[in-house]
């Protein structure tokens, strides 16, 4: 059988560049959409524009912020285009795992005491309560660890603005923790 | 800085996205407010928190599928985008018209490669040096006495550098020089039946003409007959762009024809 010679068009440095954000993109993309198949689909179909696009791609610029303003518009586009609001589906954790994230207590500090008690999947579970605009400052700054800047660059809005969404979503973040929390802490009550 | 103003700077603060200075003054305020001190712990907590969260891994499918659809798209860019071709190299275009036809394909396209390499050590391997392409068809026609097709690669960025007669398998033939860099492609010609042609290698359908491929030497060829004619390519440049020209062989050809 005929192959074709690899590497042609000039996909090696496109590879090199842009593929070892394929684990961050694929979490947010979860993040995004809740639903693997979706955010499967959503990564490819990314990474695709990015190809034909990568052209346009400055190189020494970051990629990153790049691929992932990619993924957001791709993913707004899906949502519009649509005509529905984002899939709800329940797959991003899988249920039932229950190995705690331990923190050090504060013991003056009674508000702290929940984050004793944030399961895996809590955290985003909380995330699916955020509106989405609060939801995409907190998992690019403090899921994917991007700076102010960057985060700006992905969201195309000024920093300040980024600072006030990220501001407002760790708060509802701590509320929701802090319910899921209290819900744990009954179950265990009623055992 | 006073608790107002401490707090209205937590996040940015806690997020090292404040200036020096203001986080200078923000440090001396916690230092002596321990409410201020509280609220900024329990915010690096929960940013701490966040942070370590599992780090999901894309499954391994995921990264297959996305990077056999790069180079998917990339075979596709090579021929739609013929002219951005990342060939920072020659490109040298012969085109060969052989009186009369080849028996034996197999040993023609050998032939026609160790002609092209051959040409491909000469510094400067054009008889008849032009850039024009009616100029070089001219040429060719009174020389080889064979409407030879001399299609315009420009827009790839390959140039027309001018003709040649040669010989191949004993008889004359006439080859059209293109460059790019240094990479190069040969185009040779042979009035004679498919039968004759005997062409040997892989089938391969591109733009719904059917081409016979194979590889010898470091050098790809791409050959097909028309039924009156025998035409080959020889290469280092990829099959997209070999076949890319063939189908652009085949259009001069055509409106030539049709003329």
């Amino acid at each position: 059988v005929f192959s074709w010679p690899r590497g042609g068009g000039g996909s090696d440095e496109f590879e090199a560049t842009a593929l070892p954000h394929l684990d961050a993109l694929y979490r947010s993309a979860l993040r995004l959409t809740h639903n693997r198949a979706e955010a499967e689909d959503l990564v490819q179909e990314t990474y695709l524009k990015a190809f034909k696009g990568f052209h346009r791609f400055n190189p020494g610029t970051n990629c990153r912020a790049w691929l992932f303003t990619i993924l957001r518009n791709t993913f707004l586009n899906r949502v519009r285009g649509a005509g529905r609001v984002v899939s709800m589906a329940d797959t991003v954790t899988g249920e039932g795992e229950i190995s705690a994230t331990r923190e050090p207590t504060v013991p003056d500090n009674p508000e702290e005491e929940f984050f004793q008690t944030v399961l895996h999947g809590d955290v985003d579970r909380a995330l699916r309560t955020l509106p989405v605009v609060f939801r995409e400052a907190v998992v690019l700054t403090d899921l994917e660890g991007m700076s102010y800047r960057e985060a700006a660059e992905v969201l195309g809005c000024p920093i300040g603005t980024v600072m006030s969404r990220l501001s407002r979503g760790r708060l509802l973040l701590r509320r929701a923790l802090a319910d899921f929390a209290r819900e744990h802490g009954y179950s265990r009550e009623a055992e | 800085m006073t608790c107002d103003e401490l707090r209205a700077r937590l996040h940015p603060y806690v997020d090292g996205e404040l200036g020096v200075d203001e986080t200078l003054d923000a440090d001396e305020h916690a230092a002596r407010c321990p409410r201020c001190a509280a609220l900024v712990e329990s915010e690096r907590r929960f940013r701490r928190l966040l942070r370590r969260q599992p780090r999901e891994a894309a499954p391994p499918e995921l990264r297959a599928q996305i990077v056999a659809g790069i180079r998917r798209a990339a075979r596709r860019a090579t021929i739609r985008r013929w002219a951005p071709l990342p060939v920072a190299a020659a490109a040298v275009l012969l085109l060969f018209a052989l009186l009369p036809a080849s028996r034996n394909g197999d040993v023609l396209v050998a032939q026609l490669v160790d002609t092209h390499i051959a040409f491909a050590q000469i510094d400067d391997p054009a008889e008849f040096r032009s850039t024009d392409r009616a100029e070089v068809a001219r040429w060719l026609r009174q020389r080889a006495e064979l409407p030879v097709p001399v299609p315009d690669y420009s827009g790839a960025g390959i140039r027309l550098v001018g003709a040649r007669l040669a010989e191949v398998r004993e008889r004359p033939a006439a080859y059209v020089l293109y460059q790019k860099g240094y990479v190069l492609l040969s185009v040779f010609v042979a009035p004679g039946s498919a039968d004759e042609a005997a062409l040997r290698g892989e089938r391969v359908s591109y733009r719904g003409h059917d081409y016979v491929v194979r590889q010898q030497k470091g050098y790809r060829t791409v050959a097909w007959t028309d039924g009156r004619m025998v035409f080959g390519l020889v290469s280092m440049l990829d099959y997209e762009a070999l076949l890319e020209c063939a189908d652009r062989l085949r259009a001069e050809r055509a409106t030539a024809m049709r003329a």
